[in-house]
């Protein structure tokens, strides 16, 4: 039992289970105070994303572009740079790509998409330079520059749309549909038949799909079998041994910063491509800064972030569904919502076990296998 | 008799899971002094923070004068009669030395005001009756590290302290204020009150102690008259093995000048003047030690010779090739190597791999990297080598630097400095704070890297491991040279003191030749 428990990888998963399941009773204990059917109300909580088709295309189009800001959040904390720069990343993005899609003329969709998709990144990636340099060479903090950064990027999004994309006479500040020859393509192939004409009509789960596949593989690769990755990490877990050991440490904070803003960037082509298929008003409602409960969860490992990503997402789904089809207010929604995250990403919260196993190694060799702390997970890999 | 302290088997397991103290029996007798020694990580500061009621015992009880009593703070142990002087003082740097001592116990006087007259009073007559000189009205910024030390003794004796904690008190202390601590350790004995000594120097403990108590790894492994046992006794207590204490330095072959460094100057950021046109040379093959107290201008000596700070003005160069003012990559390129002073500020990362540690100042190219990658085979292969070649002790290499001893620690610092073939080592404070077993295995290196043609720059501390050590020796005082000893052999450790307290001072035509 105890050699069991030795197990960092097993240690974790026995954690997020016990504190889902303390989270999960609280909730509960919340939903039976205010609700008149509280049974039905959680049951459409916590089944809800799984009980319509539709529903279920809901949760995992949400969870992508979770997972994306997930990834972008991930990579500049791995730095330790507390960047808030996603939510502007992901509104620029949105607003590019939307942008590319409606009137850049290029003739064929799969480059008219692609270019679309390239250009959220890169404006991403320059709303990541900014930051970046400021906080790099000019010591300005990250926090309050990204959440001015922010809020210029919010209102260009607003300025540009209402006065620029809206089409004239509209009653409603919103661009066009985009063509519909030029929307990204369902995930499941045409000769899938039957299983293709579910999703394309029911879903709006697209070939953004694979490309979040492909980007947690590469944010993954990059973080941890590449110099820039080291350099990263290094930063993150002591900046001044980063430097004494010869790591230009400016210059990959700077990078941090706009390759974080790479996936933030992508997460707003999926909103606007992807989920939407319009440019709106209110596009993001907070989006980028959910980034940063999936990245915790995920401890800021890339592989982790699709996990922590959909956990989330079906959270968020499962608390749509039972504010719309039972009597709990928006607000104890919420309450339910944070309890949950709040006991999962309490790192602390096995310590009882944990004492008792390294106790018993203490006594073992007297090297100091008693001391591999929580953090081992970058050891894992 | 009943002893005055005796704690009955102390068991502390911190909430990581380290397990401290194993099962502690350690009594004092009245009126004696008694020393604790122990390798780094012996679980000595725990068992003495219990005792001070800094940590709190996971088991075990603790008796004062024979009754069970329990603290659960500094504040309840000094109420008792304990009370603890720390190796990092802790005073406030703009108050006079009166205020410091009555800080928190004020006289006060007319409206609730400290009675300034009173606290000098009462300072000068505590320093009288126990001869530990201070200048009662001196702003404490302006007095020296002995002095602060002394300061914070007369502070617990203020508030009624008959039990003294000294945390290894000589760690930043020249000779002559080593000596001048031991004869009011002394005077404080004789006047009754009882002193425990945490050190590592044996030497010390042979010196000052009544009796000494032995610890290693958690475990009490014996407490003896210090008339009744030798340094070599107590250091195989400590190490569990045969140590030898003296190096074993092959004759010196010197070669080549190879750094060579040019009327120096450093201004800190607040202005001060930290290093004032110096000029030295090192050659290949030799050690030069730089003997100093500490915050003589050292560390920022180190740090402008390895990229980390700016010259002000004046150069060091490495083979005719410009270092100075260039980043750290571009230093170590030119072959520098560091071993820096802090290795848990600078030297690691702690949260990171061993193995990773070890890449640091080569990841970047073949055979490290691989195309785009990191080819992770030859850092794992890299790991295994060092880490049997350094005698690392680890499982394996793929876990983080945390999980080590503080000797450990400092191996693969070591590890990863002498591995990159440098022509030059700066190795600053190399072995401080860690075990015998590890100290042993640190300076063997470092002579046989001199020996095989480096050139080496100690600064330490240490004055014993600066004279053993080093070929030739330079003395340091507030940011300038004062004296150099062309052979390190022949020189006096009182002589050095004189000189690293600016007491005497070398001309520069007496020194040009040797620099």
């Amino acid at each position: 039992m105890r050699k069991i428990f030795a197990n960092a990888a097993v240690r974790e998963f026995i954690r997020i289970v016990l504190a889902v399941s303390i989270a999960l009773l609280l909730g509960l204990i919340v939903t039976l105070l205010v609700s008149e059917d509280p049974w039905g109300a959680y049951k459409a909580f916590l089944l809800g994303p799984l009980s319509k088709f539709n529903r279920f295309g809901d949760w995992i189009e949400e969870s992508i572009t979770l997972i994306f800001v997930g990834l972008s959040v991930a990579i500049v904390f791995k730095a330790k740079q507390f960047s808030l720069a996603a939510e502007g990343q992901l509104i620029l993005g949105a607003l590019v790509s939307g942008s590319v899609i409606l009137f850049v003329p290029i003739e064929s969709a799969f480059l008219r998409i692609t270019v679309a998709v390239l250009a959220a990144a890169a404006v991403g990636f320059i709303w990541g330079v900014i930051p970046g340099y400021l906080k790099a060479y000019l010591d300005a903090n990250e926090i309050v520059s990204t959440l001015m950064l922010n809020a210029i990027a919010l209102k260009m999004y607003d300025y540009f749309l209402t006065y620029h994309i809206k089409p004239e006479g509209a009653g409603y500040t919103a661009s066009d549909f985009l063509p519909k020859a030029y929307q990204v393509p369902s995930f499941m192939p045409k000769f899938a038949g039957n299983l293709y004409e579910m999703f394309s009509k029911q879903t709006n789960i697209t070939h953004f799909l694979y490309i979040m596949i492909a980007a947690c593989v590469i944010g993954w690769f990059l973080m941890y079998r590449t110099p820039f990755g080291y350099e990263l990490r290094m930063i993150g877990a002591n900046i001044k041994f980063a430097r004494y050991g010869g790591i230009n440490t400016k210059q990959v904070i700077v990078l941090a910063f706009a390759i974080s803003g790479i996936f933030a960037g992508l997460a707003g082509a999926h909103l606007a491509q992807g989920i939407h298929n319009k440019l709106i008003l209110n596009i993001s409602m907070g989006l980028g800064f959910e980034g940063i409960v999936v990245a915790t969860m995920a401890r800021n490992n890339p592989l982790f972030v699709p996990l922590s990503g959909l956990a989330y997402g079906y959270l968020r789904a499962g608390a749509d569904i039972m504010e719309r089809s039972s009597d709990m207010s928006r607000e104890m929604v919420l309450v339910v919502q944070a309890l949950i995250i709040l006991l999962v990403s309490a790192e602390g919260i096995l310590p009882v076990i944990q004492q008792r196993v390294n106790l018993n190694n203490g006594k073992g060799d007297g090297v100091g296998t008693a001391a591999v702390p929580e953090g081992g997970s970058d050891v894992i890999q | 008799m009943t002893p005055v302290i005796e704690m009955r088997n102390i068991v502390k397991m911190y909430s990581n899971g380290v397990v401290a103290n194993k099962g502690i029996n350690f009594s004092v007798e009245r009126g004696e002094i008694h020393a604790l020694v122990g390798e780094n990580g012996a679980g000595k500061s725990t068992l003495m923070k219990i005792l001070y009621g800094l940590e709190q015992p996971t088991e075990g009880e603790l008796l004062l004068d024979g009754k069970t009593v329990e603290f659960k703070s500094p504040q309840e142990a000094i109420a008792n009669g304990i009370g603890m002087v720390h190796q990092n003082f802790m005073l406030v740097p703009s108050f006079t030395v009166a205020e410091n001592v009555v800080l928190g116990a004020e006289p006060l006087g007319k409206g609730g005001m400290l009675d300034t007259k009173q606290a000098l009073q009462v300072t000068a007559d505590l320093s009288k009756q126990y001869g530990l000189r201070v200048d009662a009205d001196a702003v404490l910024d302006s007095i020296n590290v002995g002095m602060r030390q002394r300061v914070e003794i007369l502070k617990m004796l203020y508030r009624g302290a008959q039990i003294l904690i000294l945390d290894e008190p000589t760690a930043v202390l020249t000779p002559q204020e080593t000596q001048e601590l031991f004869v009011a350790v002394r005077a404080l004995v004789d006047q009754g009150k009882t002193v425990v000594f945490i050190t590592h120097k044996l030497r010390e403990v042979k010196e000052i102690s009544d009796r000494v108590t032995v610890m290693r790894d958690g475990k009490l492994i014996g407490t003896q008259n210090t008339a009744d046992t030798t340094t070599e006794d107590m250091a195989r207590m400590m190490v569990g093995r045969e140590v030898f204490l003296n190096v074993n330095k092959a004759p010196q072959n010197r070669g080549d000048k190879v750094m060579e460094v040019q009327n120096l100057s450093y201004v800190s950021e607040v202005g001060r003047v930290m290093l004032r046109n110096v000029s030295f040379n090192v050659y290949a093959g030799e050690v030069l030690g730089i003997a100093g107290v500490e915050g003589n201008g050292q560390t920022e000596l180190v740090e402008v010779l390895t990229g980390l700070r700016p010259a002000a003005s004046g150069d060091a160069m490495v083979h005719g090739k410009v270092v100075t003012s260039k980043t750290p990559r571009e230093v170590r390129m030119a072959g520098v190597a560091h071993i820096p002073e802090d290795r848990l500020t600078n030297g690691l990362a702690l949260d990171a791999s061993i193995e990773e540690n070890l890449i640091v100042d080569r990841y970047f190219d073949p055979p490290f990297r691989k195309g785009l990658m990191i080819d992770r085979k030859m850092v794992l292969k890299q790991g295994q080598d060092l880490i049997e070649e350094f005698n690392i002790r680890t499982p394996n290499g793929q876990l983080p630097v945390t999980s080590l001893s503080g000797g450990n620690m400092q191996k693969v610092i070591v590890a990863r400095e002498f591995s990159s073939n440098p022509k030059v080592l700066i190795a600053s404070q190399p072995t401080r704070g860690i075990d015998v077993g590890a100290t042993e295995f640190i300076r063997d290196q470092l002579v046989q890297k001199r020996t095989d043609g480096a050139a080496v720059l100690l600064i330490s501390a240490d004055l014993l491991e600066v004279m053993s050590l080093s070929d030739r020796i330079i003395a340091v005082y507030e940011g300038e040279i004062t004296g150099v000893f062309p052979d390190a052999a022949s020189v006096s450790e009182e002589e050095l003191g004189l000189y690293m307290l600016g007491v005497k001072r070398q001309s520069f035509e007496e020194m040009e030749a040797y620099l």
